[in-house]
């Protein structure tokens, strides 16, 4: 028996007014002219509680450059879904919030780039922090659970301290730091983006202290970059295991990245129901238990802990989506990872970065 | 910290009962309830104390030994607010 999926990722579009240098979006995006209509997206939503999920997770691109995001807050409580809402914050205005939360919204999840207001907009490539900050304001007038997300890397991860600071001030409940993932964008990124040994050994009793200090107040999750870790992160809790992505197509996917790995066929959420799609389609049977697995995971003993890692990572590491995933220490093509990480860690490298940025671009408007 | 009878417990912003199976949904996940649980959660609306609650409690579950419910039921609710789900107002 399959389990079925907790949360279905809903990415509703991939159109964004932020430009982020480490956006987890795949290079090639969907276009708004495939983007689905509400109707489809309150098919899919309702089809996915009947399936087992808790959660919705609205998000993109920014999900707020749909005008329907009421109607979708609204499908999923209808469902009986728990509704989040992932946003950069523009577009967001008062109205639109009272209207979502009116349709039964239960929390908002905020992305800041900084705390500081030049370098939030460097990284962000948008002139977007005090409009954020206004953002913060309106949504704690809310009774909806508050979220502040950072991402953090080379050029920010110093200043975690006054990070802590803005997330007590806007009274968020819970602050996400989390390092940056290498995937779409943040690839491109890379040498610009991955921090120093000596800025993570910094940053773990910043956190330690600040999750003291702030116990009962703000829940603080730190995410470690995988780079630097012993063993890699159970991905997405594994592969076609909890998560349910889907993209502003209608194609379903485990996670993300998954579009990068050559050789898979993601089914439409629009041809094919969405059980037979979790439970059977090829796509998420293919990584799924551990017969795909190779050694040294086959026989190892983490394997039903992590996985094997995360399948876009080996294909982005290692060119093979198969192979045990890099940022394993047991992994055979570990060196290549090694070296990443010497790289960053040489003393020519800048900190904080003083190179030029691959800025994100929005989806290319097909002419008709 | 141990809960006074006095305090009034309110699930916390962001976590509610599900409509649809016996469930508290919370930001991160859900956590499935058992037996009176759903039961003790609806009770705590922030106006009741938690004096109140185990009152109800006890009058709709007659059968159950009062000392050893109210023991519970604060048990419960104290596992719950570890993990961020509940506060005492
Ligand atoms: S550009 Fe930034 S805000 Fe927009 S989707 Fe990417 S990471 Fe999110
Ligand atoms: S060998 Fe494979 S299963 Fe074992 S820790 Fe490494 S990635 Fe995980």
């Amino acid at each position: 028996m399959i389990s079925p999926p907790q949360a279905l990722i809903a990415e509703v579009t991939h159109r964004c007014p932020m430009h982020c240098v480490y956006c987890s979006n795949p290079l090639i995006m969907q276009s708004r002219e495939n983007e689905m209509p509400t109707g489809a997206w309150e098919k899919i939503i309702s089809d996915a509680a009947a399936l087992g999920c808790w959660h919705l997770h609205l998000t993109g691109g920014e999900p707020l450059s749909r005008n329907d995001l009421p109607a979708l807050v609204q499908a999923g409580r209808a469902a009986g879904l728990y509704v989040n809402l992932i946003t950069s914050g523009l577009g967001l205005s008062r109205e639109r919030l009272e209207q979502m939360v009116e349709a039964g919204l239960d929390h908002v999840q905020l992305s800041f780039q900084d705390s500081i207001e030049e370098s939030a907009n460097l990284f962000g490539g948008t002139r977007a922090h005090a409009q954020k900050l206004k953002v913060a304001a309106m949504i704690r007038e809310h009774r909806v659970a508050f979220t502040i997300n950072i991402v953090v890397h080379r050029g920010n991860l110093d200043r975690l301290e006054s990070m802590i600071a803005l997330a007590e001030e806007l009274k968020a409940d819970k602050l996400e730091i989390a390092n940056v993932q290498y995937y779409g964008w943040a690839v491109r990124n890379r040498a610009n983006l991955l921090p120093t040994r000596a800025q993570l050994d910094k940053s773990l009793p910043i956190v330690a202290q600040a999750r003291e200090r702030l116990a009962g107040r703000i829940r603080i999750d730190f995410v470690l970059p995988d780079y630097y870790a012993k063993y890699p992160k159970p991905c997405m809790g594994g592969w076609g295991r909890g998560v349910m992505l889907v993209d502003p197509a209608g194609r379903v996917m485990p996670c993300h990245a998954a579009s990068v790995i050559p050789g898979l066929t993601f089914e439409n959420a629009r041809e094919k129901p969405l059980r037979w799609i979790w439970e059977e389609s090829p796509s998420f049977q293919r990584f799924r238990g551990s017969d795909w697995m190779p050694e040294p995971c086959r026989s190892c003993d983490r394997k039903e802990i992590d996985f094997g890692g995360c399948r876009c990572q080996a294909f982005l590491l290692a060119s093979n989506a198969e192979a045990t995933d890099p940022t394993c220490s047991k992994a055979p093509l570990r060196q290549r990872l090694e070296q990443i990480v010497t790289e960053a860690n040489s003393p020519l490298a800048d900190v904080p970065p003083s190179g030029a940025w691959v800025y994100r671009i929005d989806p290319p408007v097909l002419s008709s | 910290m141990e809960p006074q009878l006095t305090q009034r417990p309110a699930l916390k912003r962001g976590c509610r009962l599900s409509t649809i199976e016996p469930l508290l949904l919370i930001p991160e996940g859900a956590l499935r309830l058992q037996g009176p649980g759903r039961r003790i959660l609806e009770l705590c609306d922030g106006e009741r104390s938690l004096a109140d609650v185990i009152d109800e409690l006890q009058a709709e579950y007659a059968s159950a030994e009062p000392s050893k419910m109210s023991g519970e039921v604060v048990a419960f609710l104290k596992a719950l607010a570890e993990r961020g789900a509940i506060e005492f107002l």
